[in-house]
């Protein structure tokens, strides 16, 4: 020991600084390594990246779509002088859209009364909308859920149905008409 | 700095004011008499008004595309009417407190009917 201790004194100085900054860098690797085994999530985590990368690519592959699209009433439907949407396009801008204003609740609550019912009592509050691209049926459906419970009534009801137009605002994209009859 | 906030509150205001402009009373009389109204998110009623209330014939036009023509009363669809659907449906007949009520004939946009009574909007088998 203590001839180590004396050949370690008659290092030269760029020497010892060289194993001091690899010690370090030993000690540095080992408390990640350590750190990384109790807290870390090792492959799950990397999985978890991928999957979130691959989201934002995709969000960002529909922003620019939305963007690319005229503002306005978008259909799935002839008939009408407004923007008809292709099967692609109509797929896509269901996946893109989130929001169901408040025109669209109203028409949809004419063929289910309850909800409208409820829908007015509570203030015109929604507790959820969805928009949900339907694989097997290749059919974009979206939907609400009213509930009296903010006015003690206890009564929830979903009206769903397939979203056949949309409006595009420049920066997102709407449902505008959701047929449920 | 200044500036730009000055610029911020005056670009608001012009706004709000275009805004409020294009909203409201916009053809005739919307008070006792015929008129056009606008609303903020620009539904439409064209019609015939008492007492400030939308009541006598009249087409109300939704932004998403569903119009009704016909009576209203008390600013609510009642009487006989006629509901576009923006897919092309329609419902023609009796409405009440804003709904289907009565007779009527539901016409899908593929041309398949449904006749009889209705009530609050659902067929009555």
């Amino acid at each position: 020991m203590e001839v180590s201790k004396n050949s370690f004194k008659t290092l030269s100085e760029p020497v010892k600084q060289f194993g001091g900054l690899v010690g370090i860098i030993i000690l540095i690797f080992l408390t990640f390594f350590v750190l990384n085994n109790i807290f870390g999530e090792g492959d799950e985590l990397v999985a978890k990246m991928k999957i979130e990368e691959e989201r934002i690519a995709q969000e960002r592959k529909l922003n620019k779509l939305i963007s690319s699209l005229p503002s306005g009433v978008l259909v799935s439907f002839d008939g009408t002088d407004n923007f008809k949407l292709s099967d692609e396009l109509y797929e896509a801008v269901c996946k893109a859209t989130k929001l169901i204003p408040q025109r669209a609740i109203m028409g949809a609550n004419f063929l289910n009364f309850r909800a409208h019912e409820i829908y007015t009592i509570n203030g015109n509050k929604i507790d959820e909308t969805f928009v949900k691209w339907d694989d097997e049926k290749n059919k974009c459906f979206a939907g609400f859920v009213v509930s009296g419970n903010n006015v003690g009534v206890d009564e929830t009801v979903k009206v769903s149905g397939e979203a056949l137009s949309f409006l595009s605002t420049g920066i997102d994209t709407r449902v505008y008409f959701i047929k449920n009859f | 700095m200044k500036k730009l906030i000055f610029f911020i509150l005056f670009s608001s205001l012009i706004t709000s004011l275009a805004l409020a402009r294009s909203t409201g009373c916009k053809e005739g009389n919307c008070d006792n008499g015929y008129g056009k109204w606008v609303y903020t998110d620009k539904t439409t009623y064209e019609g015939e008004w008492v007492a400030t209330k939308k009541h006598g014939q009249g087409t109300e036009t939704w932004p998403n595309g569903y119009i009704y023509k016909g009576q209203f009363k008390e600013s609510q669809w009642n009487g006989i009417g006629i509901l576009f659907f923006p897919d092309g449906s329609t419902y023609e007949g009796e409405w009440a407190n804003g709904f289907m009520n009565g007779e009527g004939t539901f016409t899908w946009s593929d041309g398949k009917q449904k006749k009889g009574i209705w009530k609050n909007g659902s067929f009555q088998e």
